[in-house]
C-alpha cells in the first residue's frame, strides 16, 4: 500500500532519470575529436566533414547553422565553449567574434597560398579569422517577367531605380541579414554616405518587400514572385544552375563582396585538431569541394580551380571594401539606425 | 514512517555515498570505480572537496525519525530536506568551473578558489530525495490534507519549473537591463522599450507602418478569434451531427498541426503567390491581375489559421462532449427553442473551453516564427524581430530581451483576461449522478453556420496538402513538374551492404534523433502537464496563482529566447547539460506543457470534485484516485497533450536552433537548412515523411489511451458509439 | 508516520466485524482566509449511534462532516476517531466512508465496479472484491443491476448504489451528506427508514448532514443543531423539540409559537409563569424572575369553541386548513397570532369563531433559557 503512495511521482522521477542517463550517455560517447560549427549550405558542410575524416581519421561532429546563429551561440557558450572550429559563413560575425575576443589567433603555414583579400581579412582581424571564399554582391532578374514587363536588361545599380520596376525589386532587411548589410555598406562606400542614402531612398520606392533572409530574393526571383532581386551572386547562380529563368548581373558601377571566413574558437577543447582542420581547409583540394557541392563562391587558395559557373571575380568591378570599419559594431549600429529612420520608415 | 519515506532516505544516501556526484568529462575513459563509490560525494569530500561534507548533516538528520520515531517526525524530515537542498544549491552555485563565482567571495576568501564541474547522477538523486523528503515531512505536518502524494507532486513540479523555466528565463530577461558589455544599464532598457518601431501608430493616419507590438497584438487577436470559431465549428460537427464525412473532416482538421514549419507557408505561396497556381488561373481565365497580397498580414493570418485551428479543435471537442445533455434538455423543457438553448445554455457552458482555445490560439500566434518568416513580407511581428535581434546583423541580445518582455506581457495579459472572464462560475457538467439525457441536435442555424465554415476550410486544407504532396514528387514545384523520387532518395536512401542495412540518406541522422527526442518528451510532457492541471484544479495551496503563472511562462516566451536562455543557464555548472539530448527533451517538455495544463484544466473543471472525494473516502490515495478515477475521465485531455507534445517535438524550430548538436540534430533544423538553400523539393519530401510518421503516431496514441466512457447515450442514430472519438 | 495501523486492517477483507468507533471533536475550528466556517466546535458521537448535523445552509454542518472524512483539514483543534487522533491524517488513511449528496458514482464504471472500488484499491483481489460488492448489493436490494452503468439507474437506485459503495469496506464511521435531497417525498421516507434500519442492524456509527428537521427528528439518536459556525444545541430529538435551548433552535426545529410571559416565582425545579391571564407551572430551566420567552408547539395549544373562562385566553380563529390527519389554525389572541395544530377527526372550527385558548403543560411548552 505504502509504496503506491508515490507511484506516479516515482514513475515521473524514474522517467526523468532514465531520460537523463540515456541522453547524456549518448552525448558523452559521441563527442568526436573535432567539433565544428559550419556556416554554409548543408551539402557543402557534409562534404567537407566527410573529406576531412577520410583524410585524417579525425571524427568530426558538425552542426550547421547560419552565421548569425553560430555567432549568437558562441557568445552564449563563451563561459564553457562547446565547439572547436567555426568554418564558413559571411565574414562580419567572424570579425565581430574576433573583436569580442571569442576566437583565437592562428597563423597557418598555408597563408602564402591565399589570395590577397583572404590575407587582408586575416590581418584586419588581428590574425583571428581568415578568408576561405568570397562572393560578390549583385542582382538578378527573372527573364520571363522582365520580358512581359518590358524592363529590358538592367546592368547597373542605377537601372534598379527605373519606374518600370516599381514594386518589383526585392532585397533583405539589413537588420536581419548580413547580405543586405553588405549592400548598405557597399552603396555607402561606392557613392559616399549622403548620395548613398539618396540612392537607397529612391530604391525604397521600387522595393516590394524587405525579406528576412539574405538569399530569399534569389528564391523569389526563381519562383517568379519578384522581377528583380539583390543578393550574393553565387546564391543567384544556384538558382540558374537549377534551371530557373534567372539572369545574374554584376553591376556596372562596381560592387562589394563578402569574405566567407574561418576561426578557431577560444577555449577549444581539441585545439590541435582544430588547427589541423584549419590548415587543411585552406588547401586547394579542400576548397575544390565547394563547387562539387553546388556552391559557387570564389575560393581563397590561388591554385583552387574556380568553378566555371561561378561569377568570375576578374569580370566584376570590385570596390575596396573596408571590412575593419564597416564590420565594427559601432559603425554598424549607426548605419542600421540611420537606415531604419531615413529609409525604412519612408512612405512608398 | 512510511516505507516510501524510508526508501527516499536510502536513495539520498545512495546518491551521496555510491553514485558519481559529478558529471563525467566527455573525453575521459572511465573505469568501474568511477561509477560506484569512487566518484561519490563522500569520496570527493574525503579527498579534499570539503564543501560537499556538510551535506552529511541533513542526511543524518533524516535518520533520526527512522531510529527514534516520534510525533515530531514530520518536522525532522522537513528540516532535513530543506537544509539538504539549501546546502546543495549553495555549494553548487558558489563554486563554478573556474573557482568562486561571486567576485565578493573571490576577494574575501581566496582567488580563484576551488573548482567543480556540473552535477552528475549522484547529485541529481540526492537533491531529488531531499526535495521529496521535505514534502513528506510537510505532509506529515498536515499540509495538503496530509497527502504526501500531493505535497510531493507540488514540490516536484515547482522544482522542475524553477529549474527549467524560471532559472533560464530570468538569466536572459536580466540582459534587458544590461548594455552590450553586460553592465547594468536601466536607461538602456527605457530607450529600447520606447522605440518608435515598437509602439508607433503611424499606420492609422498615413502610409507608414505601425509598431511591431501593435502588429503582433492585432494578428494574435485575429488568429485567436478565427481559430476558436473554426475549432468550434469542427467540434460541433464532429460531436453533434450525423455529417457523413466526419472522419475525413477530423483528419483534415488535424493535418496542419502535424505539418513541419515553413511547409504551409511554402504551399500558400505556391497557390496564392504572384505566380502561384490559383493566381495563374484567375489571371488567365478572369483577368484578375496577379498581386502579392499573400505577403503580409493576410498570408500570415491564413497560415496561422491553418496551423492552429487543430489546437482549438482538440481543446473544444473534449468540452463539447462533456456538456451534460440534461442541462440542454432542462432548457428545452422550459420552452426554450433549440436556438435559444444553444445560445443561452450550451454556448455559455463551453466558456472554459472557448476561453482556453482562444488563449492558446492567441499565444501560439504570438510565438509563431516560421509563418511570419516566410509570409510576413513587410508586416513585422515580435517573434521574428526577436530572432533577428539575436542572430541578425544587429547582434543585440538586450533588444531581444526587451521585445521578449513585451511579448510576455501580452501573453500574461491574455491569461489574466481569461481568468477575469471566466470568473468564479462553476462549469461542472460531468457529475457523479448518471446523466440520462440525449445530446441535443444542433439548431439548424448553428449547423449550417458550422458546415459553411468548416467544409470550405477543410476543402482548402485539402488543396494545400495536395500541393505539398505533389511538391514532394516533382523535380521543382512551380517550374518543372517531372515526376521524380530523387528527393526521397537523397534524404532517405537505404543501402544494403554486406554488414547489413546502411542508412546513407542525408536525413536519417536527424530523423532518428527527432524520433527519439519526441518519443521521450511526449509522455513526460503529458504527465507533468496533467499532474499540474490536477494540482491547480483539485488542490488548494498557497501560491497557487504564482504556480499557474510559472507554468505558462515558458510557453509565453518566444522559442529563440528560450533557446538562448537555455544555453546561458545550462552550459556551466552546476547544471551542465548543453549538447545532450536531455536538454532538448526538457526544452520541449516545458515549452509544450502548458497545452497539457490548459486542456487538463478545461476537462477537469467539468468533472465533479466529489468523484475524487468519494474515491479518497473509500481509502484510495491521491495517486490511486488519479489513476483509477481522474485519468479515465481525462482521456480526451491525455490524447490532446500527448499528440500535441509529440508533434511539437517533431515540428518546433525556433527554440531548438541553438540546442541542436551534431548528434542531436533535429528534423526541423535540417528542413530549415534545405529551405534556406532553396531546395524546396527536398524540404517538402522530408516534411511529407514526417507527416506520415506523425499520423501513425497519433493513431497509435489514440488506440493506446482509448475512449472515455461516460455511459451516456449517443445523439446520432448511428449504431457506432466509437465514432465519437475515432481520431482526435 | 504513526498511521500505518489502520491501513493494514483496512487492507484485509472483512473477515471479522470491527466494533463501531466514536467520533470526537475538540475545539475544532476551520477558517478559509478571513471566513470562519466552523468556530471552536466540540462534540462526541458515541459508537453505534446515528447523529445528525442539522442547520440552515451555510451554518458549517457540511464542513464539519468533511472534516470528519478528512476532505477538509481543521485549522485548529483535535479530531479523534475511535480514540485515535486523526487531525492530520488524509482521507484515505481514515476508516470513514461517505455518501455524497450527488452520489458521486464513477460514470466510467459499472454498478459492480463502483461498489467494488473500495476493496479493490485496498489490494483485495478482484474476485473477492466483486464478492464483497455483490454481498452489499444484495443487502441493499440491487442484485441483478450490477452490470448497468450508473446513468441507467433511477435516482433512488443510484442512491442505494452510493450507500452500498460506502458500506462495502464496513467502515468505523459512515457519513451521509444530505443523501435524500435528490429524491421525491415518498422515496425519501422509505430510504431514510432503510438507512436507519441498516445503521441499527450493522451497529454503525453514522454522521448525517441534513437541513430538513423532520428528516433529522425521524432518524437520529442525537441531533447537533448548528448555526453560524457554532453548535446551537445538542440533544435527543425529543429534547430539542420539547426543550429548545434558544430561540434559534426553538424556531428551527419544528414549528413553534414564541410568546412572551412573565416568570413570577421559582419553587424547586418549577417556576410559575404568567401568560396574559393564564398561569402555568413549568420547569424553570435556569431562568430567573422577570420577562421570559416561551416556545409553544402548535399541538400544545388547545382550542375550545366558546368564550374563554378562567385559565384560558380569549381568541378567534382567522383561518383553518384541513390536512387530512390534522387541522391547522391561525388564531388571533391577546398575546399575538398563534399557529395551532389539532389532530383527530374533529369538525374544523369555522373561521371567525371565538375560542378559548389553553395550554398542555406537560409537554410542548418550555421556557427558552437563552432568550
Amino acid at each position: 500500500m505504502k509504496l503506491k503512495r508515490n507511484f506516479v511521482a516515482a514513475t515521473m522521477l524514474a522517467g526523468t532519470m532514465a531520460a537523463l542517463s540515456f541522453m547524456s550517455a549518448g552525448a558523452a560517447q559521441a563527442q568526436g575529436a573535432l567539433v565544428m560549427y559550419c556556416g554554409v549550405q548543408e551539402e557543402w558542410c557534409r562534404a567537407m566533414t566527410t573529406a576531412f575524416e577520410r583524410e585524417t581519421g579525425i571524427k568530426v561532429s558538425m552542426t550547421r547553422k547560419s552565421a548569425g546563429e553560430v555567432f549568437a551561440q558562441i557568445k552564449a557558450e563563451a563561459a564553457n565553449p562547446r565547439a572547436d572550429i567555426w568554418w564558413g559563413g559571411t565574414g562580419d560575425p567572424h570579425m565581430q567574434a574576433a573583436e569580442e575576443g571569442l576566437t583565437l589567433e592562428y597563423k597557418s603555414p598555408k597563408m602564402g597560398e591565399l589570395q590577397d583579400w583572404a590575407v587582408r581579412q586575416w590581418e584586419q582581424s588581428k590574425n583571428r579569422t581568415v578568408g576561405i571564399y568570397s562572393g560578390a554582391l549583385g542582382f538578378g532578374y527573372n527573364t520571363e517577367l522582365a520580358k512581359s514587363n518590358n524592363i529590358g536588361e538592367p546592368k547597373c545599380w542605377a537601372d534598379l531605380l527605373k519606374a518600370e520596376l516599381k514594386d518589383e525589386v526585392q532585397v533583405a532587411d539589413p537588420n536581419s541579414s548580413g547580405t543586405a548589410y553588405t549592400l548598405l555598406a557597399t552603396i555607402v562606400q561606392l557613392m559616399g554616405e549622403d548620395k548613398g542614402f539618396e540612392y537607397l531612398k529612391a530604391l525604397h520606392k521600387n522595393i516590394n518587400q524587405y525579406t528576412k533572409s539574405g538569399a530569399a530574393p534569389a528564391k523569389a526571383m526563381a519562383l517568379g514572385e519578384t522581377t528583380a532581386g539583390i543578393a550574393f551572386m553565387h546564391d543567384i547562380v544556384t538558382m540558374v544552375v537549377d534551371k530557373a529563368p534567372v539572369k545574374v548581373v554584376a553591376p556596372c558601377e562596381g560592387t562589394g563582396y563578402e569574405i566567407g571566413s574561418m576561426s578557431i574558437i577560444k577555449g577549444a577543447k581539441n585545439l590541435e585538431n582544430a588547427q589541423k582542420f584549419y590548415d587543411w581547409a585552406l588547401t586547394a583540394d579542400a576548397q575544390k569541394i565547394g563547387a562539387e557541392a553546388k556552391s559557387y563562391q570564389v575560393p581563397s587558395n590561388k591554385s583552387t580551380p574556380v568553378p566555371p559557373q561561378a561569377p568570375k571575380l576578374s569580370d566584376i568591378k570590385l570596390i575596396t571594401f573596408d571590412f575593419a570599419k564597416y564590420g565594427s559594431s559601432e559603425e554598424r549600429k549607426r548605419l542600421l539606425s540611420k537606415w531604419d529612420n531615413e529609409v525604412k520608415n519612408l512612405p512608398k | 514512517m512510511s516505507r516510501a519515506t524510508l526508501g527516499l532516505i536510502v536513495l539520498g544516501w545512495v546518491g551521496f555515498a555510491l553514485l558519481p556526484w559529478y558529471g563525467f568529462d566527455r573525453n575521459a575513459s572511465l573505469e568501474f570505480s568511477d561509477y560506484v563509490i569512487g566518484g561519490s560525494a563522500l569520496a570527493h569530500g574525503l579527498r579534499g572537496a570539503w564543501w560537499l561534507l556538510p551535506v552529511l548533516a541533513p542526511l543524518l538528520m533524516a535518520l533520526r525519525p527512522v531510529i527514534f520515531p516520534s510525533s515530531s517526525n514530520g518536522t525532522w524530515l522537513a528540516a532535513s530536506g530543506f537544509v539538504g537542498l539549501a546546502l546543495i544549491i549553495l555549494e553548487g552555485f558558489s563554486i563554478g568551473l573556474n573557482g568562486w563565482t561571486l567576485d565578493a567571495l573571490k576577494s574575501f576568501v581566496s582567488d580563484p578558489g576551488p573548482s567543480q564541474t556540473g552535477v552528475g547522477y549522484g547529485a541529481a538523486l540526492t537533491s531529488a530525495s531531499f526535495l521529496i523528503i521535505l514534502c513528506h515531512g510537510l505532509a506529515a505536518r498536515g499540509w495538503c490534507r496530509g497527502d504526501a502524494f500531493v505535497t510531493s507532486s507540488i514540490g516536484v513540479v515547482i522544482a522542475l519549473i524553477v529549474v527549467f523555466v524560471f532559472f533560464p528565463v530570468s538569466t536572459i530577461l536580466a540582459s534587458a537591463f544590461a548594455d552590450n558589455s553586460g553592465n547594468f544599464a536601466p536607461s538602456e532598457f527605457i530607450v529600447k522599450f520606447l522605440d518608435r518601431s515598437i509602439w508607433g501608430l503611424d499606420c492609422l493616419w498615413g502610409d507608414l507602418r505601425c509598431g511591431v507590438a501593435w502588429n503582433t497584438l492585432f494578428l494574435g487577436l485575429l488568429v485567436g478569434v478565427g481559430t476558436t470559431a473554426l475549432g468550434l465549428a469542427f467540434a460541433l460537427i464532429a460531436t453533434r451531427t450525423d455529417f457523413r464525412f466526419k472522419k475525413v473532416l477530423r483528419v483534415m482538421s488535424v493535418l496542419p498541426i502535424i505539418t513541419p514549419p515553413f511547409v504551409i507557408g511554402l504551399a500558400l505561396i505556391l497557390i496564392f503567390g504572384r505566380s502561384g497556381a490559383l493566381s495563374a488561373v484567375l489571371w488567365e481565365w478572369f483577368g484578375v491581375p496577379r498581386s502579392r497580397w499573400i505577403y503580409g498580414l493576410p498570408g500570415v493570418f491564413i497560415a496561422q489559421l491553418l496551423a492552429f485551428t487543430p489546437i482549438a479543435f482538440l481543446v473544444l471537442i473534449g468540452v463539447v462532449q462533456g456538456i451534460s445533455p440534461t442541462l440542454e434538455e432542462a432548457s428545452q423543457t422550459l420552452r426554450a427553442k433549440s436556438w435559444t438553448t444553444f445560445w443561452t445554455v450550451t454556448l455559455p457552458l463551453m466558456r472554459p473551453g472557448l476561453a482556453n482555445a482562444f488563449l492558446l490560439g492567441f499565444v501560439e500566434s504570438l510565438a509563431d516564427f516560421g509563418n511570419p518568416l516566410v509570409l510576413g513580407g513587410n508586416y513585422e511581428v515580435l517573434s521574428t524581430k526577436i530572432f533577428f535581434a539575436v542572430v541578425g546583423a544587429q547582434q543585440d541580445q538586450g533588444r531581444a530581451a526587451v521585445l521578449s518582455i513585451i511579448l510576455l506581457a501580452f501573453t500574461l495579459g491574455a491569461f489574466w483576461l481569461q481568468h477575469a472572464w471566466l470568473g468564479k462560475k462553476v462549469y461542472t457538467t460531468v457529475t457523479g449522478k448518471g446523466d440520462a439525457g440525449i445530446p441535443l441536435p444542433l439548431p439548424r442555424r448553428v449547423a449550417l453556420a458550422s458546415y459553411f465554415t468548416a467544409v470550405p476550410w477543410a476543402v482548402f486544407t485539402l488543396g494545400v496538402y495536395a500541393i505539398i504532396l505533389v511538391g514532394a514528387f516533382v523535380r521543382s514545384m512551380g517550374r518543372d513538374y517531372t515526376l521524380t523520387l530523387e528527393h526521397f532518395l537523397t534524404a532517405f536512401r537505404v543501402e544494403s551492404t554486406g554488414a547489413g542495412l546502411y542508412f546513407s540518406g542525408s536525413a536519417w541522422d536527424s530523423f532518428f534523433a527527432t524520433m527519439k527526442v519526441a518519443a521521450l518528451s511526449a509522455p513526460l510532457t503529458a504527465a507533468i502537464g496533467l499532474l499540474t492541471a490536477y494540482l491547480l484544479t483539485r488542490q488548494r495551496f498557497s501560491g497557487q496563482r504564482a504556480f499557474e503563472f510559472g507554468t505558462l511562462l515558458s510557453f509565453a516566451i518566444p522559442g529563440t529566447v528560450v533557446g538562448v536562455s537555455y544555453i546561458l543557464a545550462f552550459n556551466v555548472p552546476p547544471i551542465e547539460i548543453t549538447g545532450t539530448g536531455f536538454i532538448l527533451v526538457m526544452c520541449f517538455v516545458f515549452r509544450n506543457m502548458p497545452v497539457g495544463v490548459r486542456s487538463g484544466i478545461a476537462t477537469l473543471s467539468q468533472i465533479d470534485k466529489s468523484l475524487d472525494e468519494a474515491s479518497l473516502t473509500l481509502g484510495a490515495r491521491s495517486a490511486t484516485t488519479m489513476r483509477r478515477v481522474v485519468l479515465p475521465l481525462l482521456r480526451p485531455a491525455i490524447v490532446a497533450s500527448l499528440v500535441y507534445s509529440f508533434v511539437r517535438a517533431m515540428t518546433a524550430v525556433s527554440a531548438v536552433i541553438f540546442l541542436v548538436t551534431a548528434e542531436y540534430n533535429m528534423a526541423t533544423t535540417y528542413i530549415v537548412g534545405r529551405v534556406e538553400a532553396g531546395e524546396f523539393g527536398l524540404a517538402i519530401a522530408y516534411s511529407t515523411v514526417l507527416i506520415v510518421v506523425m499520423l501513425f503516431a497519433i493513431v497509435a496514441i489514440q488506440l493506446a489511451v482509448g475512449e472515455r466512457r461516460l455511459g451516456r447515450r449517443s445523439a446520432s442514430a448511428a449504431p457506432s458509439p466509437v465514432a465519437v472519438q475515432a481520431i482526435p | 508516520m504513526n498511521q500505518a495501523t489502520s491501513i493494514s486492517t483496512l487492507a484485509r477483507p472483512t473477515a471479522f466485524k470491527k466494533p463501531a468507533a466514536s467520533v470526537e471533536f475538540r475545539n475544532v475550528t476551520k477558517r478559509y482566509g478571513a471566513v470562519t466556517a466552523v468556530d471552536s466546535v466540540s462534540f462526541t458521537i458515541p459508537p453505534g449511534q446515528l447523529v445528525t448535523l442539522l442547520g440552515p445552509s451555510g451554518c458549517g454542518k457540511t464542513t464539519t462532516l468533511r472534516m470528519i472524512a478528512g476532505l477538509e483539514m481543521a485549522s485548529s483543534g483535535q479530531i479523534l476517531i475511535g480514540g485515535r487522533d486523526v487531525t492530520n491524517l488524509s482521507a484515505a488513511d481514515r476508516d470513514v466512508s461517505m455518501v455524497f449528496q450527488s452520489y458521486a458514482l464513477f460514470p466510467h464504471m459499472s454498478v459492480l465496479e463502483n461498489v467494488a472500488y473500495g476493496p479493490s484499491v485496498q489490494g483485495v483481489p478482484k474476485k473477492d472484491a466483486y464478492g464483497m460488492a455483490m454481498e452489499k448489493l444484495e443487502l441493499i436490494g440491487l442484485k441483478g443491476l450490477e452490470k448497468r452503468a450508473p446513468s441507467e439507474l433511477s435516482g433512488g437506485q443510484q442512491q442505494r448504489v452510493a450507500v452500498a459503495r460506502a458500506l462495502v469496506l464496513e467502515p468505523q464511521v459512515l457519513l451521509f451528506d444530505e443523501p435524500l435531497s435528490n429524491l421525491d417525498a415518498k422515496l425519501r421516507r422509505r430510504v431514510r427508514e432503510d438507512i436507519r434500519e441498516l445503521q441499527q442492524s450493522l451497529n454503525l456509527t453514522v454522521a448525517y448532514v441534513t437541513h430538513d428537521q423532520e428528516e433529522a427528528l425521524a432518524v437520529s439518536d442525537h441531533i447537533i443543531v448548528m448555526s453560524n459556525a457554532r453548535i446551537a444545541q445538542t440533544g435527543a430529538p425529543r429534547e430539542l423539540y420539547e426543550e429548545p435551548a434558544n430561540l434559534f433552535v426553538a424556531d428551527f426545529i419544528g414549528d413553534a409559537n414564541i410568546i412572551s410571559g412573565e416568570l413570577v416565582s421559582v419553587a424547586g425545579p418549577t417556576a410559575q409563569v404568567r401568560i396574559g391571564n393564564v398561569s402555568l407551572q413549568l420547569p424553570h430551566r435556569g431562568a430567573s424572575q422577570g420577562a421570559v420567552k416561551l416556545a409553544v408547539r402548535p399541538d400544545a395549544i388547545l382550542l375550545d369553541e366558546g368564550t374563554a373562562s378562567t385559565g384560558a385566553l380569549a381568541g378567534a380563529v382567522r383561518k383553518a386548513s384541513y390536512l387530512g390527519t390534522q387541522v391547522e389554525y391561525d388564531v388571533e389572541s391577546s398575546i399575538g397570532d398563534l399557529f395551532v395544530v389539532q389532530f383527530g377527526r374533529k369538525e374544523p372550527v369555522a373561521p371567525g369563531t371565538p375560542v378559548a385558548i389553553s395550554f398542555v403543560t406537560n409537554r410542548g411548552v418550555a421556557i427558552i433559557p437563552d432568550a
